[in-house]
């Protein structure tokens, strides 16, 4: 029982950094996105947000296979990374969180957006009369007003990174220690019939997604 | 508030009803009685695909697979799943099935070769070993060996070459055989340890292949399940697996 420590707190550690730094990524592309659908009209919007919703309907494989030729050393992210870091993106760590961060945008602009939408119009003329510019509007005004938004984004991105399956599959290559993940480990372990390591990675997922989940949402409670 | 978060927007969704209903109803047609369910190992799929309609024509028997892999078929056949004939891509888990009183005797059915695989054309090298001492292969692709037969057939021969130490680095692992070819040939590893049938496809045969004499050749067995629910079939399709018609069907495929 315990010389499989490793074999589970490894894969365990990886999914929580993946979830951790997930979280921490998406807000910067995901605001910007979700003000553009909440406040703005121009040319090609519904486009645009089928385009950003399109991973909540996609097979996780699909997409994953999109981006293992986009992430590849053929492709054009792939190249870019190679160009910038000097080395291969594809099966890293950062070409999971990659793929992370684009499988939860919906899960962080939809949330994002509706709170924007519900936010008090007369705040904002307000802010705008009183000569604060657009971006000082967003920074003093709209987003402490969405807080409680940004956090139950984040609750949902979390707790979707914590167990994502089918793009890490496709893009991470099951690198031990870089990005064989809990999920994958699970698996992994029921393919070859380890079926105990399976039942204690996810005994120690489950409760480790719920403790994580219950904590975001009483940080949400106070800030409301 | 959570559930709220799910929803898409409405005028996403409209469009999608319609094909939605549509796609339901065809689904929740009976499908037919099958006459026979076979549990395949997906890496046999293209033959097995060529197999079911010979048999068809041979004996007015209709058979159908499922093509998973080798452990979850397992899983499967030992919660109940009611196939008539388990095909693994190994021998270690229909001997664990007939060592648990679930299946008859089991027979070998396919022999499958590991070779190492590029997806450019014309690479030359003296052989797979030297081929995987260049610079320019940074990420080689293999199957879990833990779980893929062809995957422990490839780090064998490694291991026999005495390459594993320092190649281990460079590996990247994929679930199953053919996933190390989807890595492979979408260019995300310079090579991969594929097995045979896969380099015969169309997309195969614009690479190049090392044939990989170390790796030991994949044994595939199969048996016929002590729950099959129509048992006289079963044994009707093994006995066509051993037919000639079938030999030259594996040949086509890279299978022995």
């Amino acid at each position: 029982m315990l010389e499989a420590v490793p074999a589970i707190a490894d894969p365990l550690y990886l999914s929580v950094k993946l979830a951790f730094f997930t979280t921490l990524f998406i807000p910067v592309a995901a605001l910007p996105l979700a003000w553009l659908f909440a406040f703005r009209r121009f040319a090609g919007k519904s486009l645009a947000e089928a385009f950003v919703a399109l991973p909540m309907v996609l097979p996780p494989t699909v997409l994953g296979f999109w981006l293992l030729v986009v992430m590849g050393p053929n492709g054009f992210m792939g190249q870019a990374w190679q160009a910038v870091f000097n080395e291969r993106l594809i099966f890293s760590f950062p070409a999971i969180l990659l793929a992370s961060v684009v499988y939860n945008m919906p899960f962080a602009v939809q949330p994002l957006r509706a709170t924007f939408e519900k936010m008090d119009r007369r705040l904002l003329e307000c802010s705008a009369v009183l000569g604060l510019s657009p971006l000082a509007t967003f920074r003093r005004v709209i987003l402490p007003n969405s807080l409680p938004g940004l956090a139950a984004s984040s609750v949902l991105v979390f707790a979707h990174s914590l167990g994502e399956f089918g793009v890490i599959l496709m893009v991470g290559g099951s690198m031990p220690g870089t990005t064989k993940v809990a999920s994958i480990a699970i698996y992994e372990a029921v393919e070859a019939l380890r079926y105990d390591d399976a039942f204690l990675l996810c005994l120690a997922l489950v409760p480790a997604s719920f403790i994580v989940l219950l904590a975001v949402n009483r940080m949400n409670r106070s800030l409301q | 508030m959570l559930s709220r978060l799910y929803a898409l927007p409405a005028r996403l969704l409209a469009p999608l009803c319609l094909p939605l209903c549509l796609t339901l109803c065809l689904l929740a047609a009976p499908a037919g009685a099958q006459d026979l369910l076979m549990a395949q190992a997906a890496n046999f799929m293209p033959a097995m695909e060529e197999i079911l309609p010979a048999f068809e024509a041979a004996t007015g028997i209709k058979g159908h697979a499922v093509y998973s892999s080798t452990g979850k078929l397992y899983a499967q056949i030992s919660n109940g799943a009611p196939f008539d004939v388990f095909l693994a891509a190994d021998e270690a888990r229909p001997a664990k099935l007939a060592a648990e009183g679930k299946s008859e005797a089991p027979f070998v059915y396919a022999r499958g070769k590991v070779v190492l695989w590029l997806p450019q054309p014309g690479v030359t090298a003296a052989d797979w070993q030297q081929c995987l001492q260049r610079d320019t292969i940074q990420r080689i692709a293999v199957a879990n060996p833990e779980s893929a037969p062809y995957g422990a057939a490839a780090v064998a021969a490694l291991n026999k070459a005495g390459l594993f130490e320092t190649v281990s680095p460079r590996l990247a692992y994929a679930q199953s055989i053919a996933q190390v070819f989807q890595f492979a040939s979408s260019g995300a590893a310079d090579a991969g340890f594929c097995a045979l049938s896969s380099t015969l496809t169309e997309q195969g045969r614009t690479g190049t292949t090392f044939a990989v004499p170390q790796a030991p050749s994949v044994i595939q067995a199969a048996c016929i399940l002590k729950s099959a629910p129509n048992p006289q079939a079963a044994a009707r399709f093994v006995e066509f697996l051993n037919s000639p018609l079938v030999a030259e069907i594996k040949a086509k495929y890279g299978y022995e």
